[in-house]
């Protein structure tokens, strides 16, 4: 999350921004981050910086898997499994442990920041 | 007097806000900086770092006390019999207990104590590797951070991946973890020894690594008296 941060304000610093509106973050599914502790992690990092009181936008991206079967899509955990998780990579055609190709990242898709109108 | 909105709007009042909105902007600025794959490829460029000098490395993940650091050391020994170069990084919170284990086998090491972090990286391994003599060496170990969750995102260029669970954990483990075992290439199930002790079923535990990971190599040791070193040897062709 501090890379987040610092990336973002970063990115504001070069701007001239006065402020941070909203910072969105695109955040896979197979990733081992959490949205409530990136939500915490925010708000305390972004104190007393420019993203004091910004809104933290998180999407989730689904998770994608391509199959030596030739099965290609998405795909996320069924919760009423055990390896909820690992259940995600196996193929819903022939149930053979499939490639993850998507669902993997986490990315900093936009920020709306309030800049000097020159 | 200080100059007020008053004074330049006249008597009409005009919002603080909409004064602002008149030498600001909002701008909708697009970064698409993507966090963990910076980690990504500056794991393919240790990759690279490490094949230019031929050297194949390795990285052991799993939770604290499952029996990383002596599992490395067996293999050191191993290695250095056959007259092989290694190196080891280790990686822990705080101390130098596993590095101070490592160099004990005349090996060179490097300690990184990550002070908060609960993983290593692929940024802290790059200066890891500028402290080696990285020509003089055959194969590298490296040890991560005892953590069963965060490692998973972080690649490290390492060419193959161990997860090290003992059965003192419980049978349980790979059920609560199975992330990082499905993103692993070797399973390695530890302390086999004390299986009994613990009242704990090997065969849960491996069936279950086999369903999280059907591709995996899985295998049973006990460190401390030597059992499994063989198969964990052929399973890293080494």
């Amino acid at each position: 999350m501090s890379e987040i941060v610092t990336s973002v304000i970063d990115e504001a610093k070069s701007r001239n921004a006065s402020r941070i509106e909203r910072v969105t973050v695109e955040l896979g599914e197979f990733t081992m981050l959490g949205h409530y502790q990136l939500r915490f992690a925010f708000e305390v990092l972004s104190k007393n910086t420019l993203l004091e009181g910004a809104i933290l936008d998180l999407q989730t991206v689904d998770g994608e898997i391509e199959c030596s079967c030739g099965f290609r899509g998405k795909t996320s955990p069924s919760n009423d499994r055990p390896h909820a998780l690992a259940s995600a990579f196996e193929c819903p055609r022939c149930g053979d442990l499939a490639k993850v190709t998507g669902g993997r990242d986490c990315v900093i898709r936009n920020i709306a920041m309030v800049v000097p109108d020159v | 007097m200080p100059i007020t909105a008053a004074h330049i709007w006249g008597e009409k009042i005009i919002p603080r806000r909409l004064l602002l909105n008149n030498m600001h902007k909002t701008v909708d600025v697009d970064l698409e900086k993507n966090i963990l794959s910076a980690n990504r490829k500056l794991a393919e460029q240790n990759r690279a770092l490490l094949d230019e000098h031929g050297i194949r490395s390795f990285d052991f993940l799993g939770g604290i006390g499952s029996g990383k650091t002596l599992i490395i050391e067996r293999l050191i020994d191993r290695l250095k019999a056959k007259g092989k170069k290694c190196a080891a990084i280790s990686g822990d919170v705080s101390g130098d207990d596993d590095y101070r284990r490592f160099v004990s086998h005349d090996i060179p090491g490097v300690n990184i104590s990550t002070g908060k972090e609960c993983h290593l990286d692929a940024h802290l391994v790059d200066h890891a590797l500028e402290k080696l003599p990285l020509s003089e060496l055959d194969y590298l170990f490296i040890e991560n951070v005892g953590n069963l969750v965060c490692p998973v995102d972080f690649p490290l260029g390492s060419h193959k991946r161990i997860v090290v669970i003992s059965v003192t954990e419980g049978d349980d483990m790979v059920r609560k973890h199975p992330a990082i075992f499905a993103f692993s290439d070797i399973i390695v199930i530890n302390k086999i020894g004390l299986a009994d002790a613990m009242e704990v079923n090997i065969e849960t535990l491996e069936g279950d690594a086999r369903k999280a990971n059907p591709k995996a190599d899985i295998i049973a040791m006990d460190a401390r008296n030597g059992t499994g070193v063989d198969d964990l040897l052929s399973a890293l062709e080494l």
